[in-house]
């Protein structure tokens, strides 16, 4: 009997203890891509999925990175260019070109990439916040992290959701 | 007791949603207090409730819902600031309302339940600018209560069931007395706020008092009901929805399944699997469509579901109008979707309530005109077709449209130019404007003149359509006309460029094909004469601002759209058909887009956008036409030399693209080269080049012939294009193949120069006797 309650306390030792030890390496994981010649990220999390690109029918009165819509199973999602979100030329597409779908809440959304790079994880003390220079007034960037050999935007998910016209 | 249990129970569920939302939408308010759409809803929730519950006759809900609304209604025109304090009045008034009601929900009455006076005061207080303190319960009224209290004191327990009724009787009419004094009482105290507290006490004293003989009428009730209750079941309307959206993925994928068939049917005729195939196509086929109907019935009610509240709602307006009213309610068992019979409820309790205070007359005034002294209004419900249609007629003294016309020119919606060139049935249209309301005092009937621009958005959010008929002292009909279900509708697709959208045909009058001069212009605007009408005419292309890739060819089609009594003529580029279409969402990020209400997953997966007819119509007032431009471009493809002529020859042999260059050399034609299908394909997607014709080779790594034709032939601005296949492949079903893709001219190797010559002068109209 008391040899049981013995493993019962100990198991709930165990447990308090767990959380802190998650505390100390709060690790979060990206996926990287190439929008232009810039790296970017997204938490995983967030990610719906990645999809070779579909056809998409345009959507008269929206701003030019509002591509327009495409269907995945069924649902009618918006799909984004973040080249031109980010001001630069048209994606051109080509074999790497991918959909990311991305969702928050309940916002999904599709946006054209140039390229995936990889999987990363990374520590969220390594993350720091988008310098003031860089920080637009959109604030699409959520912070930078910070790699052995590079730095590696990382984006507001939320933000990128929001409908801003 | 029935018939009013059912009223009751619906007011209920649906005064419970609107408090829901309500909560949330102030607290929004309050970071947002300059919203004026979010004032608005807010308004409308007080304005609903306070118009449902004086026809149930909750007194106590009334008065403050009432206040409230004047709050509201003084905060939405920018008299009032919302302050945090006004917050807490409002905030603390919703509160008393939700209490309210959930005591009408215990007990079926909204007396005793709590006392909500200190707030009504309060609420006066901030009407009046917080200068005038409280004008209510003054002395005498209090005095009422204690008499009141210690009459309804004897005892309830020891009476007979005769006795009670009659002391109900009793205590009702007392209570009314009560109501109506404490009203003069109003009007004449000034003394102020002091009673207050000893109000409140007393409201308590009476609550007790006013519980028993209540609770008694009411335990029969509940005991009657029970045997239908367990004849149903209550589903969650989220889970028909998601249902219904499964439904609906299925049918496109019946759709495709379908078209699969029809191509393996087509290759390999008359094999023994086929018919099994078929077999089993035709059954899911079958399924699927008695499905999509099987729950379509699930989700349809019958309209006498809203019709219901009508009659006691008839019969207490035309007491307190001291009118005679008959309502005679027709084809209430017509059945329509749930989310369109609870849609429909407000619209109409507007339209009818307009119907009893401006349209019927007082029974003296009848009389004067020769008429019966008992007004009649008739509520009518049918099927036609895909939609349902409801009328509403009354016999009375019908639209004045002079008076009409001249109050919009008063209040500044249209001007006076407007106002002569109006037709009398564009001048019925005119009371579905905002801020257009024909009453000139406000009254409790009547509202603020919120109604019938809501009523006309509702029912155009539903897809629907609002006529109105008029004459003189002989009455007014307002017809609906409301799709049977919101999420599958018959549209008319059509086609501009290389876009498709999808129209709902229930705003489609008519379709016409026209040649490009038959469009005339008036004051800078296209204008198409049609029969006896003229008709303005605006592009698809121009509203959606469509890339214009080709021009127009001989014909066009004009879409004429109609919304009541205004139409206008759409021009798109040709029709593809009728189809029944899916409704999907565009979702958070893209709704609200101008002039588009939704988009449909079409048979081959592409997305297609519904338009907004009514949008629609709004936007093609501000448009340009950009028909003058079109001719100018198309005056600069005009081709003078043969060396405009532009030839695409697509073959991965060098050596046969130089033949078949040199085969053209004599025509003296422009000719440009590919090696394979998809550098073709980009070659001649690029808009920089147009190509008059190409010359195709079958086999070709990365992308064949074949392939490269049906995609070519996706396009609408290559549909025209010449495709001469030359190859060497001879064989019968090869040759049938090529026609199927779109081929145009099928050329077998080896052929001579001179034929492969023709052949692509005929194709191009090219004039061979000069050139050769």
């Amino acid at each position: 009997m008391s040899n049981q309650l013995e493993q019962v306390l100990k198991k709930q030792k165990q447990q308090q203890n767990a959380p802190q030890e998650g505390e100390i390496e709060n690790v979060i994981q990206l996926v990287g891509f190439m929008v232009g010649d810039e790296e970017f990220a997204v938490p995983i999390l967030g990610i719906e999925e990645i999809i070779k690109p579909i056809e998409y029918t345009r959507v008269p009165k929206t701003p030019p990175y509002v591509l327009g819509v495409f269907n995945l199973r069924g649902s009618v999602l918006p799909l984004i260019d973040l080249r031109m979100k980010f001001g630069l030329s048209r994606s051109k597409e080509n074999e790497d070109t991918r959909y990311m779908v991305i969702k928050h809440n309940e916002e999904v959304a599709g946006f054209v990439i140039d390229r995936l790079t990889q999987a990363t994880r990374i520590k969220e003390s390594a993350i720091e916040p988008a310098p003031e220079t860089l920080n637009d007034e959109q604030n699409l960037i959520y912070g930078v992290g910070k790699q052995k050999e590079k730095l590696i935007s990382i984006l507001n998910v939320e933000a990128l959701l929001k409908r801003d016209f | 007791m029935d018939e009013f249990q059912e009223i009751l129970e619906d007011f209920l569920v649906e005064a419970f949603e609107m408090i829901e939302q309500l909560d949330n939408d102030l607290i929004e308010l309050e970071n947002a207090p300059d919203d004026l759409d979010l004032l608005n809803r807010i308004f409308r929730v007080a304005h609903t409730i306070k118009g449902s519950s004086s026809f149930l006759n909750f007194d106590v809900l009334t008065r403050l819902t009432h206040n409230m609304e004047d709050v509201l209604n003084k905060a939405r025109k920018g008299e009032l600031a919302i302050t945090p304090e006004v917050m807490d009045i409002v905030l603390e008034s919703t509160d008393n309302m939700k209490e309210l009601l959930e005591h009408i929900k215990q007990t079926g009455s909204d007396e005793g339940g709590i006392d909500v006076t200190s707030t009504i005061k309060k609420l006066e207080t901030v009407l009046n600018g917080g200068a005038n303190t409280s004008q209510t319960a003054e002395k005498s009224v209090v005095e009422e209560q204690q008499v009141r209290s210690e009459e309804a004191q004897k005892d309830v327990s020891e009476m007979s069931e005769d006795e009670i009724e009659a002391e109900i009787e009793r205590l009702l009419a007392q209570r009314q007395e009560e109501d109506r004094r404490r009203r003069e009482a109003k009007k004449a105290a000034e003394e102020a706020k002091k009673t207050a507290q000893s109000g409140a006490q007393e409201a308590q004293k009476t609550t007790e008092s006013k519980k028993a003989p209540e609770k008694q009428t009411q335990s029969p009730a509940p005991k009657e009901r029970k045997s239908s209750i367990e004849q149903t079941i209550r589903v969650d309307v989220k889970r028909l929805d998601d249902l219904m959206n499964l439904i609906g993925e299925l049918v496109l994928s019946k759709n495709r399944l379908l078209k699969i068939y029809d191509d393996v049917e087509e290759r390999y005729e008359g094999e023994q699997f086929l018919e099994e195939l078929n077999q089993v196509v035709s059954s899911v086929s079958l399924v699927t469509t008695d499905l999509q109907i099987a729950v379509m019935k699930t989700r349809m009610l019958p309209i006498g579901k809203v019709f219901n509240k009508f009659p006691r709602m008839v019969r207490d307006l035309s007491r307190e109008l001291h009118k005679e009213i008959d309502l005679i309610i027709s084809g209430e068992e017509t059945e329509l979707d749930k989310s369109i019979v609870e849609e429909i409820g407000d619209p109409l309790v507007h339209i009818i309530r307009n119907s009893c205070d401006h349209g019927i007359e007082l029974p003296q005034e009848r009389v004067a005109k020769g008429k019966p002294p008992k007004g009649t209004v008739q509520l009518k419900a049918y099927n036609e077709g895909n939609h349902i249609i409801i009328e509403i007629i009354d016999d009375g003294k019908g639209l004045d449209t002079d008076m009409l016309k001249m109050k919009a020119v008063e209040k500044g919606i249209i001007s006076e130019k407007d106002a002569d060139q109006m037709s009398d049935k564009e001048a019925f249209m005119l009371i579905f404007k905002p801020g257009f309301s024909t009453a000139s005092q406000v009254t409790n009937v009547s509202g603020r003149g919120v109604g019938m621009d809501v009523v006309r958005s509702n029912i155009e959010k539903l897809n629907g359509i609002i006529e109105i008929d008029s004459e003189i002292d002989k009455g007014t009909t307002l017809k609906l006309k409301i799709p049977l279900t919101l999420a599958i509708i018959q549209s008319l697709l059509v086609s501009v460029q290389e876009e498709y959208y999808a129209i709902p045909l229930a705003s489609v009058l008519e379709t016409v094909r026209i040649t490009p001069d038959e469009i005339q212009s008036v004051e800078g605007r296209s204008v198409l004469r049609l029969r006896n009408e003229v008709l303005s005419l605006v592009h698809l292309a121009d509203l959606f601002d469509v890339e214009r890739v080709f021009n127009m060819g001989e014909h066009a089609y004009v879409v004429i759209i109609g919304i009541a009594e205004t139409k206008i003529g759409l021009i798109v580029d040709s029709l593809v058909g009728q189809e029944e279409v899916v409704i999907k969402s565009l979702g958070e990020y893209l709704k609200g887009i101008e002039g588009i209400a939704g988009a449909t997953i079409r048979g081959d997966g592409r997305v297609t956008l519904i338009v907004d007819v009514g949008a629609l119509m709004d936007m093609a007032k501000s448009v340009k036409s950009s028909m003058q431009n079109l001719e100018d471009s198309m005056r600069k493809t005009e081709k003078t030399s043969p060396a405009d002529y532009n030839i695409l020859i697509i073959d991965d042999s060098k050596t046969d693209r130089a033949i078949m260059k040199k085969a053209l050399e004599p025509l003296g034609v422009s000719v440009t080269e590919a090696s394979n299908g998809i550098e073709a394909l980009n070659l001649m997607k690029d808009s920089s080049r147009s190509f008059d014709a190409a010359l195709v080779d079958i086999e070709m790594p990365r992308m064949d012939g074949y392939t490269l034709a049906s995609e070519i032939r996706k396009f609408n601005k290559f549909k025209m294009v010449p495709l001469i296949a030359v190859t060497s492949r001879t064989s019968r079903s090869d040759r049938m193949r090529g026609v199927e893709v779109g081929m145009t001219e099928y050329i077998t190797k080896p052929y001579t120069p001179e034929y492969l010559m023709n052949v692509v002068a005929r194709n191009i109209n090219l004039n061979v006797e000069h050139t050769s």
